[in-house]
């Protein structure tokens, strides 16, 4: 999991960008971190670390470890860890989180419901099952 | 036994003092060989490839990046491609302009080259295909109207810009990472607006109806084109400065 402080840091290598002049349309799947500034629509899904960029419009479901959300998403999100909701965001779905940080003046308009200690633990034996492969 | 493929071009008078400075230096080194002319042959792959089944082990390319590209197309023919061709080593003698490749691989002038090809300093690097056509650094498309169809989703570049599709990075200040090594092609998209955009795939169609793909800044290909890359095809020697581990 990312700290709090530092959480842009973990993006900085990220495996793949999607700028803000491209529009990306089907399943959007990926092993490393992902990065949205541009507009996609179908579905997001990656094992690792998901930025939605403040400009970003995204019409889809999505699905990470750790996620900062910082533009429009139109979808359901499961962060299995750790989700930062910015001040810029708007999010219309419901989401699925581990923790939960949200940020004075986002846009909330779903269901909010936090992951069971069980459904977590799992997550981090399979990451610590795969550390060790 | 080396082989040395001559460009066209290099029949001009400009080039003979330089011609004659790599020969005298080959011949120091002990590096002399058979020398072909590709000015007066027509069916340039028959002659290549007749060279190879005759014994040749290294194939040096001396011209441009042009001149490489017709030599891999003859070496890495994707139709006949067997292991005596596996076993040739592929050489580089830059001379003149457009030298991209030979840069990637640690070779910046001619009496390098000839250091080079004596140390012998081996890497097998993968090489990008668009339909029967390679390329070793970057095949490039304007970016307004392109569609990038990979797997399950597709990209389309809604302004103007480029788009490079790379195996082998040619220039060392360009920011992103990659290897001709991993298997996979890195496409890099920048807009006139300055926005960047990054990822990797091993296989993908390209289509821009106004523009054509350009591979090796020589060949230019009509889209759609279905874009891949062959891991491990080409025995290349390079210098200890090349742009990549």
């Amino acid at each position: 999991m990312f700290s709090k402080d530092n959480k842009l840091e973990n993006f900085k290598d990220a495996e793949t960008v999607i700028g803000a002049s491209i529009k990306v349309k089907g399943n959007f799947q990926g092993q490393g971190s992902i990065i949205i500034e541009g507009a996609l629509e179908g579905s997001l899904k990656t094992d690792a670390n998901i930025l939605i960029g403040e400009k970003a419009k995204i019409v889809a479901n999505i699905e990470s470890k750790d996620a900062i959300i910082n533009g429009e998403v139109r979808g359901n999100i499961k962060a299995k860890n750790y989700l930062s909701v910015g001040g810029t965001a708007k999010i219309f779905g419901d989401i699925q989180y581990g923790e939960i940080s949200v940020e004075k003046g986002a846009i909330i308009n779903g269901q909010l419901l936090m992951l069971s200690e069980e459904h977590k633990r799992n997550e981090k034996n399979k990451e610590e099952t795969g550390a060790e492969k | 036994m080396h082989v040395y493929i001559y460009d066209d071009y290099l029949n001009k008078g400009k080039y003979n003092k330089v011609i004659n400075r790599i020969e005298i230096r080959l011949t120091d080194l002990g590096l002399n060989g058979k020398i072909i002319r590709l000015g007066g042959i027509k069916n340039i792959k028959a002659t290549i490839q007749n060279e190879i089944k005759l014994g040749a082990k290294t194939i040096i390319a001396v011209g441009n990046n042009q001149t490489v590209g017709r030599i891999i197309g003859a070496i890495v023919d994707t139709d006949i491609y067997g292991d005596f061709q596996k076993k040739t080593l592929l050489g580089i003698i830059p001379v003149g302009d457009d030298n991209s490749i030979a840069a990637s691989f640690g070779i910046k002038n001619e009496e390098e080259a000839c250091n080079i090809l004596l140390a012998r300093r081996i890497e097998k690097i993968d090489l990008g295909l668009v339909g029967n056509h390679c390329f070793l650094n970057q095949a490039t498309i304007q970016s307004l109207g392109t569609i990038l169809e990979i797997g399950d989703y597709s990209l389309e570049i809604i302004e103007r810009g480029e788009v490079k599709i790379i195996n082998l990075l040619s220039d060392k200040n360009e920011k992103i990472k990659s290897s001709p090594h991993d298997g996979l092609l890195d496409i890099y998209i920048k807009t006139k607006k300055k926005d960047e955009t990054r990822l990797s795939a091993k296989k993908f169609r390209i289509t821009n109806p106004e523009n054509k793909l350009i591979l090796d800044s020589v060949a230019e290909i009509e889209t759609p084109a279905e874009i891949g890359i062959m891991k491990d095809k080409v025995n290349i020697i390079v210098g200890k400065d090349r742009l990549f581990e």
